[in-house]
């Protein structure tokens, strides 16, 4: 399509003409647009706040021994030998665990395998205990996982011996504090006074019910030689699905589990999520495109003598069409334009309002594509809602025009 | 070949299901250089044949030759961008667009075929206003206009592109008898002055006496013709 320029000259001329009908609908389209930037930030901002809490401060990928697992589901089918060596695994436990952690280390997309040990324990204090979680870990890789060190709410994070860190819960429930000396007890009732170097806050309560001891210590104390779980922590996090499939494929006695499996529930509920706001989309765009269209069907009467006049003059058809395409994509550009500035403002002044009656639980993820997308939608749409009238432009005959004076 | 318009046997019918044959056999030859008026009765079929020489309208049969050229072949297109280069439109009506203004309605059928007029094609229309006498109203828009004025913009506006042909029906049927001969005296100064063809429409034969050749019409057929006296 060849544009010349006396078809902008036009267009503008005639959206000028009626400038109070296409304010109109430039507002129109800027609130729609402004609607969808807003909406469409909140929720991804939402979602992302959902995934990191869900994911910020637990592996990506767990890797357990199948007994561990009431259905033996997630076990792969195994394509190369684990480790080239004959697995043992006794009750729940991974005996040959190096091996395995020295093949995840070395696949690529993967940031950290970290070996694991749980179990459960009592804090005894008087009378009284209180359940934990006793996780053993080797720190480094445990603190790419757990973010031990960015978490700490007091004292220090070098466990070792029988230093420990606790979780919050823990804390407060046995009235523990840093420094404090306590007894633990395993489940099968031996036990060992541990000391208390730091306290943790992972931000859910299953998390900060944990007391985190050296895996070698853990290991004694629960009086097992393997270990757990190696959990991992990716490099797209996104991919950790595809990531576990393959090593499904590579590994065959060892159940693999991403937290998108583990967290299917909260997966689908964001799915449709993404349904009903596409919806939303749709709809809002749908109102702009029949906004536009009959709009410009109206302005498409009103110049129909114009047109004849023009078409006298020695526009043609596809002329004539074009200069009700370019009104339309006017229409959608300038409106786009209104209603990110628009969208952006609603965007903070919903950070101030969710900041002043509480601080914000999230943000708003404000990105290129969550503005540009409705952006160009509406300026798409609004063109296309412009066929209509030009199609009309195209097919008017000029004698119409000059003959019913 | 010194005819600027040669029309063989046109025939023209309208109405699909009630047909009406408005044109009936039209030959004419009309010369390069000539002030034409079609004179005849209303509903005689005057504007049907000039909006047929001006390529508005096709015949239903029938060959148009425009200086020389067989146009019967053209496409839609070609039909159009042919009226933007080689014929100016006068009509009873001036048809100025509103939303611009006198000096840009003026430059129009420039912009159509050729864009943004350069300066050069700006100080024409400038001339032509000037010459035409109403250049103190270039800034104004035709709202703003009186009728004569207006329909002078309407004559600027088809020589703007220097057409080979003008075409013009009923240029003062709307203007009072004072504004009338005024625009008369100016579309006859263009052709003598301009060696500008012209073809006029009007049913007056006061207004047709100043003319080089009056070609009577009635009833679709031509009863009458100067010519050929
Ligand atoms: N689109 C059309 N459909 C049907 N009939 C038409 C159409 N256009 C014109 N006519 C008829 O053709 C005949 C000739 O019309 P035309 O406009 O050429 O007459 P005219 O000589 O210019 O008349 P006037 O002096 O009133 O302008 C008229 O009877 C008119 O009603
Ligand atoms: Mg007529």
């Amino acid at each position: 399509m060849r544009f010349n320029t006396y078809e902008f000259m036009i267009a503008c001329r005639f959206l000028m003409s009626g400038r109070s009908q296409t304010i109109l609908i430039i507002l129109g389209i800027a609130v729609g647009v402004a609607v969808q930037v807003f909406l469409i930030s909140l929720m991804d901002g939402l979602q992302r706040n959902l995934i990191q809490r869900t994911i910020g401060s637990s592996p990506h990928i767990t890797i357990a021994p199948p007994l561990s697992s009431p259905q033996p589901q997630g076990i792969g089918s195994g394509t190369i030998d684990d480790c080239q060596m004959p697995l043992k695994i006794e009750e729940g436990e991974i005996l040959s665990w190096q091996r395995y952690n020295e093949y995840l280390e070395g696949t690529p997309g993967i940031t950290v395998a970290a070996p694991m040990v749980n179990g459960n324990g009592y804090i005894e204090k008087g009378r009284s205990s209180f359940p934990v979680i006793i996780k053993g870990v080797t720190l480094p890789e445990a603190d790419v996982i757990y973010k031990f060190k960015g978490n700490l709410v007091n004292g220090d994070i070098r466990p070792g011996g029988n230093n420990v860190l606790i979780g919050t819960a823990s804390s407060e429930k046995s009235g523990l504090q840093v420094g404090d000396t306590f007894y633990l007890r395993n489940q099968k009732g031996t036990g060992d006074h541990f000391m208390i170097q730091g306290i943790f806050d992972l931000g859910s309560s299953a998390a900060n019910n944990m007391v985190v001891m050296s895996l070698e210590r853990a290991q004694a104390f629960l009086d097992v030689v393997g270990i757990s779980a190696i959990e991992i922590q990716v490099q797209d996090v996104f991919a950790a699905d595809n990531l576990a499939e393959r090593l499904r494929g590579a590994f065959s006695r060892i159940k693999v589990e991403s937290w998108q499996e583990r967290n299917k529930e909260l997966l689908s509920g964001l799915r449709s999520q993404d349904t009903s706001s596409a919806m939303i989309q749709f709809f809002v765009l749908l109102s702009i495109t029949l906004g536009i269209a009959s709009v410009l069907a109206i302005i498409a009467i009103q110049k129909s003598r114009q047109l004849g006049i023009l078409k006298a003059m020695g526009t043609n058809d596809k002329g004539a069409a074009r200069i009700f395409i370019i009104q339309g994509f006017s229409m959608g550009f300038a409106g786009a334009l209104v209603g990110i500035l628009l969208g952006l403002g609603l965007a903070e002044l919903f950070m101030i309002g969710t900041k002043s009656s509480g601080g914000p639980t999230y943000e708003l993820k404000i990105t290129l594509t969550n503005i540009l997308l409705p952006a160009l939608l509406a300026t798409a749409a609004a063109s296309v809602a412009a066929l209509v009238p030009a199609r009309r432009a195209a097919g008017l005959n000029p004698m119409e025009v000059i003959r019913n004076e | 070949m010194n005819e600027i318009v040669l029309l063989d046997k046109i025939n023209k019918f309208y109405g699909d299901e009630v047909v009406v044959q408005v044109l009936f056999d039209i030959d004419l030859a009309i010369k390069g250089g000539q002030f034409t008026a079609f004179i005849g009765p209303s509903g005689s079929g005057k504007s049907t044949l000039l909006n047929i020489v001006g390529l508005l309208e096709t015949p239903t049969s029938g060959a148009v030759f425009l200086d020389g050229q067989d146009i019967s072949g053209m496409s839609k297109d070609e039909l159009a961008s042919y009226r933007n280069e080689k014929i100016g439109f006068i009509f009873q009506f001036h048809y100025l667009l509103p939303e611009f203004t006198a000096l840009e309605n003026i430059l129009i059928p420039y912009w159509i075929g050729k864009g943004k007029p350069p300066e050069k094609v700006v100080s024409r229309a400038m001339y032509l206003m000037e010459r035409i006498g109403i250049e103190m109203c270039s800034n104004k828009y035709p709202h703003q206009l009186s009728g004569g004025q207006q329909q002078r913009v309407a004559i600027a506006r088809s020589l703007i592109n220097r057409p080979k042909l003008l075409l013009a029906d009923e240029p003062t049927g709307n203007l009072d008898s004072k504004t009338s001969n005024m625009v008369m005296e100016l579309l006859r100064e263009i052709v003598r002055v301009d060696k500008m063809n012209l073809v006029m429409v009007t049913h007056d034969r006061d207004i047709a006496a100043g003319v080089d050749r009056v070609i009577e019409i009635v009833d679709g057929r031509i009863n009458n013709d100067s010519a050929v006296e």
